[in-house]
């Protein structure tokens, strides 16, 4: 069975590192010169996407936006 | 029953000295108490809880405080916790709630909020609720529990919900009401003099302007940042390179000052705090056993901690419990978890044994499951003695079983017997028996297994009203079970009892639910206590074993203690019964009130229906035909709204008596057309000088009756009988008769079953003292007919007829005023001279004065 998985960007102000990748479920950070860090990755579902932010909010790491960059009708197969 | 408060997150943190006060936030919380709601709405680590314990410690208002956590999402587990905080400041408010909340079947949470908030109204006290970390529940139950709440909270009351986001709550209505108070991210900031202040106060480190502006400017006012930033400072001999490459770097700042804070402990200190990071609270000693350490280096390493401000928060006056604080243990959780040396199942695994050598089951549960430990798991559900699910528990392990996978479950039957059970009491009845079948299918050896799956279809069987299912299901897990499973075995007795007596073997109901009630009481399941009894006592009453019922209910009512609970409106209505059986009216109104204000709180009941007829019986008895047939129409309009129709023949029974007695029997015979009521048939037969007819329904009756040896039915027939004897002239059997009857209701404290017979009965009982019969009850019979009220209330029309006569008109003043004729008039007369028992006018006057039924 096959389901479409989309791409979102999460930008967050202040540089986190790539250990925090496992933290965030094994998404790339790219860490922006003003400061920011956009963090990039697969999200299955709503619900995973609503825990991701929980887990900004539970750090208080500001969040600046939530994008996503696919859309929604050539989301990835797997 | 054991109660799963853990009364630490009761506590209100308590402050420390040299913090500062923070002014405008206080008064800000002061000129918010005039207003129903203040929220508190910012990201973690702005203080919103520092804020609060400060504020509460110069108000003078006193606060129930709720640390909440995620396991509040469950509704019942909020609002035991709800009611717990409001106790301890009003220890009496919602008593007998909590024990509702922890029965398998909890009513519903408005009825219970309605209950707490009746109570809170009912108070003089001032109360402040704090709801701590409300973004920590997650549950649309419980915010429409909490906007039901605010939308009936009392004047008494002001609440305040301290979040990280917003609650799901209509805020802009309460807004625009002038209803909420507000504190948000913006007011709880530190400005850059209490930045100044907080380091040359609260640290105690001389820093310069400049550092203060650039620290204040790295952090934005971010209490939390700033915290980490002085512990840092004070760990650095240079704190000015610290502050300068504090300030240059871009990176998040609570991680990079996390790391520093790390970084500057010694090496032990960070093993400690990484590893107790696994804990939600956590005590020196459990801090030795999961970090395997020698006793007292975790007692001392927890006052090193809290020296340094290392985040610590005490849970306790003595300060023996602490946790940290929710942020910082997210951030050492964090690192804990990239650590490749540390074993963190064997962590929680360590963690575990040690909760439960304490005999703090439920987080040695919670522990095993994060361990993924299921031998343990599987083993400290059973929670010594009293499973986890029936200590108010039924949501933790739903979840858990939830998680489980089918492989795993498929060889583990305990489990899925277990899983069954909490669907059961879930309501999902069809997903519970395809559990069941899963567990069939491994080899059962174990008994007391087997019986648990007969345990669990026996209450299946319940709502089906499949009573030889119930009873055969029910045997067979009573020879199964252990002796020690108490738990399950009060259950099935139960299950057992009700069967009995819905199959109409009295004998055997009364027998199994006297059993059951002395093993529920030792176990300490007051629940099953009070369901068990009031079974009993209403089979005893069904058997017009009156006193024993009442000795049954009293019990009841004593062990619960005072005020009530709502649980026991079936207790009340027992009494309300029996009292009017004896004829005490005034105490059946009593508790016939109480039962019905008890009951009206739960939800799934049908008590209010059989409170309404019974009130309506004692109106109707107190000449108020009016209220009695409002309280009627309620019982009727409960029947048809809550779909109950086999409750139905209740109140066309006392519409049937009530039309009766009025003399009107087409419309009670109208009424029985469509319903099978062969007692008001019979009635109707009598009341139409069919006697023969009534002789012949009732020996079919009374033979049914003594196959099933139903007592009370069999004594209701006989009053019958005996009038129909008297009505078709055979008076030898209707005096032999009346004297057995007489003896029954002697020894048993009948009154109500002859008077309410009516004017045969009186006609009855006059002829047999006249003929020399005596005895205690035949004389008290005959004088309560008498005088202490009208057994045959006079009719409207009637009573407008007498009214007339009591001031002095003829009859045919009467004609004329009430557009009668004559003969109308006279047969009103001879009906209202037999009603009163008198012969002629004067001694009507008299009679009626007498009983206080004229107006003027």
């Amino acid at each position: 069975m096959s389901k479409k998985i989309m791409i979102y960007q999460i930008r967050i102000n202040g540089h986190l590192d790539n250990k925090w990748a496992d933290w965030f479920g094994n998404m790339t950070f790219s860490l922006e010169n003003n400061g920011d860090t956009i963090i990039t990755g697969p999200i299955v579902d709503q619900a995973a996407l609503h825990g991701l932010l929980k887990r900004v909010r539970d750090l208080g790491m500001p969040l600046i936006s939530v994008n996503q960059i696919q859309d929604k009708n050539t989301g990835v197969e797997i | 029953m054991p109660n799963p408060i853990i009364t630490t997150k009761l506590h209100i943190p308590s402050v420390k000295d040299k913090e500062i006060i923070r002014t405008d936030l206080i008064n800000k919380l002061n000129g918010g108490l005039d207003s129903k709601l203040t929220l508190i709405s910012a990201s973690a680590g702005f203080g919103k809880t520092t804020v609060l314990s400060h504020w509460i410690n110069t108000c003078k208002r006193s606060v129930a405080w709720i640390s909440l956590d995620k396991e509040h999402s469950d509704i019942s587990h909020f609002l035991l916790y709800l009611i717990a905080a409001v106790q301890t400041i009003i220890p009496h408010i919602g008593k007998g709630l909590s024990a509702v909340l922890l029965s398998p079947q909890p009513p519903s949470s408005r009825s219970v909020l309605m209950t707490l908030i009746n109570d809170l109204a009912n108070t003089e006290d001032h109360l402040i609720l704090v709801l701590d970390d409300y973004h920590l529940v997650d549950s649309s139950v419980v915010d429409d529990a909490l906007s039901f709440l605010i939308e009936n909270l009392p004047e008494q009351i002001h609440l305040i919900i301290s979040t990280r986001e917003d609650p799901v709550l209509p805020l802009a209505r309460y807004r625009a009401g002038g209803q909420l108070n507000e504190i948000r991210t913006e007011d709880l900031r530190f400005s850059k003099s209490e930045t100044a202040e907080f380091f040359s106060h609260e640290v105690k480190l001389s820093m310069t302007d400049e550092d203060i502006t650039i620290l204040e400017k790295q952090t934005e006012g971010w209490i939390a940042g700033l915290q980490l930033a002085a512990i840092s400072i004070q760990g650095h001999e240079d704190k000015k390179s610290f502050i300068n490459s504090f300030s240059g770097s871009n990176r998040f700042v609570l991680d990079y000052l996390v790391e520093e804070v790390l970084r500057i402990q010694a090496s032990d200190v960070q093993d400690f705090l990484l590893r107790i990071a696994i804990l939600d609270r956590f005590c020196g000693d459990l801090c030795d056993s999961v970090i395997q350490k020698k006793p007292g280096t975790g007692q001392r390493t927890l006052e090193i901690l809290e020296k340094a401000n290392l985040f610590i928060i005490p849970l306790d006056e003595k300060r023996k419990w602490f946790r940290f604080h929710h942020l910082f243990a997210e951030l050492l959780r964090q690192r804990l978890s990239m650590s490749d040396t540390v074993d963190i199942k064997e962590l929680h695994k360590r963690a575990s044994v040690w909760f439960e050598n304490k005999d703090l089951e439920i987080e040695a549960f919670k522990h095993a499951i994060a361990a993924n430990d299921l031998d343990r798991a599987e083993i400290l559900i059973e929670g010594k003695g009293m499973p986890l699910i029936f200590r108010g528990e039924m949501a933790l392990v739903h979840n858990w079983l939830v998680s489980l996978s089918d492989s795993i479950l498929e060889i583990r039957p305990t489990l899925l017997v277990l899983f069954a059970m909490v669907l059961t009491f879930l309501g999902k009845g069809s997903d519970a028996e395809k559990k069941l079948l899963r567990a069939e299918n491994a080899p059962l050896e174990n008994r007391d297994l087997m019986g648990q799956i007969a345990a669990i279809r026996a209450m299946l069987a319940i709502p089906q009203n499949n009573i030889k299912k119930i009873l055969i299901q029910s045997k067979s897990a009573l020879e199964n079970l252990n002796p020690d499973n108490l738990a399950v075995r009060t259950i099935t007795q139960w299950t057992l009892g009700f069967a009995y007596q819905h199959s109409g073997d009295r004998a055997s109901a009364m027998k199994t639910f006297s059993e059951v009630i002395p093993i529920s009481k030792s176990s300490g399941n007051i629940m099953a206590t009070i369901a068990a009894s009031t079974c009993l006592g209403q089979v005893q009453e069904s058997q017009n074993q009156i006193n024993n019922a009442e000795e049954t209910y009293r019990n009841i009512i004593e062990e619960v203690g005072e005020p009530p609970w709502p649980s026991i409106c079936e207790a009340y209505l027992g009494l309300a019964r029996i009292s009017y059986e004896r004829n005490d009216l005034i105490k059946a109104a009593e508790y016939g009130d109480l039962s019905l204000s008890l009951a009206l709180q739960l939800d799934n009941i049908d008590t209010p229906i059989s409170c309404w007829i019974l009130l309506s019986k004692l109106k109707l008895l107190s000449k108020d035909t009016i209220g009695s047939s409002a309280l009627l129409n309620k019982a009727e309009q409960f029947v048809i709204s809550h779909n109950l129709e086999n409750r139905m023949k209740d109140v066309i029974s006392v519409q049937v008596q009530s039309l009766l007695h009025q003399g009107n029997i087409s419309g009670a015979s109208f009424l029985i057309q469509n319903n099978e009521l062969p007692i008001e048939s019979v009635r109707i037969a009598i009341a139409n000088g069919k006697y023969l007819k009534a002789l012949d329904l009732l020996n079919r009756l009374l033979i049914d009756m003594d196959e099933k040896n139903w007592k009370k039915e069999r004594f209701q027939l006989l009053i019958l009988q005996v009038q129909a004897f008297y009505g078709d002239g055979q008076k030898d059997k209707t005096f032999i008769l009346l004297d057995e009857l007489l003896f029954l209701g002697e020894s048993s404290g009948n009154i109500r079953i002859f008077i309410d017979e009516g004017q045969m009965m009186y006609r009855l009982l006059s002829e047999a003292i006249s003929r020399g019969s005596s005895g205690d009850l035949l004389k008290m019979l005959v004088t309560s007919f008498q005088s202490r009220s009208l057994v045959d209330p006079l009719s409207r029309r009637e009573l407008e007829v007498l009214e007339l006569i009591s001031q002095g008109f003829s009859n045919r003043d009467i004609c004329e005023k009430l557009f009668l004729a004559l003969d109308t008039v006279k047969g009103h007369n001879r009906k209202i001279f037999s009603k009163l028992a008198v012969n002629n006018r004067t001694m009507a006057i008299s009679k009626a004065r007498s009983l206080n039924i004229l107006k003027h």
